[in-house]
């Protein structure tokens, strides 16, 4: 069974901003999907939808089978949120909160003290257990907020730029987090962020959207594959008079753009013989970042 | 009412009681309402002239064998029996308003409602466990008062007279019926202005056409228009408590988490 699917999912606001447009998608259980776009481009809302806090306006979702406009509880049984406006209690300690948490999912106290303990030790927050959410930093309330949404063993999880505010650091931690639910455990995770460079680092599959619209999606091969933007060759060489192919990118430094790694040492020859000293040549595949402003670019002369 | 209830509501005590600021305006007004109004009153009867006192005409009002005990006594018994049940009217309409208030607009201003949308609670039973914890306050505040301000009150006119005044039934009425259906009524009514107010201060600003009514039988009472027996007491806590019911049932029936998610 398919853990998330969209089936032509549109949601327009009573302003009548189409936030969502006929988005379609199909997650296995597992994966860590990226689901990402600038602000605005609809992630939020598409989280709202599959939760179930939002009713489509067209189309459908359905979460592990279970259509969330119907049965919004059994699929809040199912899934973890992390979004930034969902906040815990200032005036409880890192402890209570997720005791709360862990209640609210129907946890017997035992248990959710069990749960409690291994997710603040997990996130590194044991320290920090007994104090107040008010003391917390942004990055601490981050982490709790993971573990709040970790504490029911969801299967499926929705986080929404889960790492902002976090120091490298801890990010680290929390991505090696993600990985290892995924892999040992099945969880899938939907991941909303627009910062493709860390997306780029966790995930095994991309969605890109922009103003509600799924631009492409696929992993990262699929993608390169699927645009044809081929590769990036970087070249620091001296001496010598450059190829015409070469271009100047600065001081000894030149770029090449190629399709496949055989054009390479044509390239290399091509500049021993015409009298250069080459000392590096660093063949760069397109990365996230570069397909989605490829995509955006294309979506706006189109 | 199952676990996850009963975890909302103590969460929202906890959080109440926990903030200094929030007890002390839920406990002040009732305390000087209930406790230092009554002894003002005693002493008013007790030490200001018989010709002085407004009391006479509102006296002539009473039964004759009312008020055949003599002027302090018939008076003091007036202002127990008929005075000050009407403050215990006021009491729960504030308190379940302040509480109710901040337990959804205030969820609401700092980003915790979503978060507890996101449970695996209904609507239905996330409203009932906090308009239950908002009620639970309210009636404890209400009972620590009415247990306070008799303890006060009896013990001055012990001192002063060397007697006590019973409690007339219009107390049982007030305590168990009238008061706990309009804290509900007062309760359901700011949680609905709630799903769509932004802050606390709005929907506090509905509650206070809550208190008119009530405010209107306090005059009535001081002005000895309305000296409500037992019976028409009765009748009111009924229809309160009915209407209480029947908010409390419909209350959420039009809302949806889109509605308390708009900003």
């Amino acid at each position: 069974m398919p853990a998330i699917t969209l089936d032509h999912l549109s949601k327009t606001y009573d302003n009548g901003k189409k936030a969502v447009d006929s988005v379609c998608l199909r997650l296995e259980q597992g994966e860590i999907f990226g689901f990402l776009g600038p602000n605005g481009a609809g992630k939020t809302t598409t989280v709202k939808l599959l939760s179930g806090m939002l009713t489509p306006t067209g189309g459908s979702c359905s979460l592990l089978g279970i259509n969330p406009a119907r049965h919004p509880e059994t699929v809040h049984g199912l899934c973890g949120v992390v979004t930034e406006h969902a906040q815990m209690y200032h005036a409880l300690t890192g402890l209570q909160n997720l005791e709360f948490y862990g209640a609210l999912f129907g946890l017997s106290p035992a248990k959710s003290r069990q749960r409690t303990d291994a997710l603040l030790s997990r996130l590194e927050l044991s320290d920090a257990a007994h104090q107040k959410l008010a003391s917390y930093s942004t990055g601490m309330r981050q982490r709790l907020s993971l573990a709040r949404a970790l504490m029911h063993e969801p299967p499926v999880l929705f986080l929404d730029e889960p790492t902002s505010g976090l120091d490298p650091r801890s990010a680290q931690n929390v991505n090696a987090l993600l990985r290892s639910l995924a892999r040992e455990k099945g969880i899938t995770v939907f991941l909303c962020t627009h910062q493709l460079r860390y997306a780029q680092e966790i995930c095994t599959r991309y969605g890109l959207m922009d103003r509600g619209r799924l631009l492409a999606e696929g992993s990262l091969d699929a993608l390169r594959a699927r645009l044809g933007l081929g590769m990036r060759v970087k070249i620091r060489a001296s001496g010598g008079s450059a190829p015409a192919s070469y271009r100047k990118t600065g001081e000894n430094t030149y770029e090449i753009c190629i399709q496949t790694q055989e054009e390479i040492p044509p390239l290399v020859r091509m500049g021993v013989e015409s009298g250069m000293r080459i000392y590096s040549v660093c063949p760069e595949q397109p990365s996230l970042e570069d397909l989605y402003f490829h995509l955006t670019a294309h979506q706006k002369e189109a | 009412m199952n676990s996850a209830m009963t975890a909302i509501v103590k969460k929202d005590l906890y959080e109440i009681t926990a903030n200094r600021r929030m007890l002390l305006t839920l406990l002040i007004v009732p305390l000087v309402l209930t406790v230092l109004l009554p002894v003002v009153f005693v002493l008013l009867i007790y030490f200001v002239p018989e010709e002085a006192s407004d009391f006479q005409s509102l006296l002539a009002l009473l039964p004759p064998q009312a008020s055949s005990a003599g002027f302090e006594r018939t008076a003091s018994e007036l202002v127990f029996n008929h005075i000050l049940p009407v403050f215990f009217l006021i009491v729960p309409v504030m308190e379940s308003s302040v509480m109710s208030a901040s337990s959804f607009v205030g969820e609401k201003e700092k980003s915790t409602l979503e978060t507890l949308l996101y449970s695996p609670l209904s609507l239905k039973q996330i409203f009932r466990a906090k308009v239950l914890a908002s009620f639970l306050l309210s009636m404890a505040v209400s009972l620590l008062s009415f247990f306070l301000m008799l303890f006060v009150f009896e013990t001055v006119v012990l001192l002063l007279s060397g007697g006590l005044i019973l409690p007339g039934i219009e107390w049982l009425l007030i305590m168990l019926l009238v008061s706990p259906a309009l804290s509900m009524i007062a309760i359901t009514l700011i949680v609905r202005v709630s799903v769509k107010a932004q802050s606390v201060e709005d929907a506090q600003q509905g509650a206070v056409f809550l208190l008119l009514p009530v405010l209107a039988l306090v005059i009535g009472q001081f002005a000895g228009v309305l000296l409500i027996s037992a019976w028409i007491l009765l009748g009111i806590g009924c229809l309160c408590a009915l209407l209480a019911g029947l908010l409390m049932k419909k209350a959420m029936g039009r809302f949806g988490y889109e509605q308390f998610l708009k900003r």
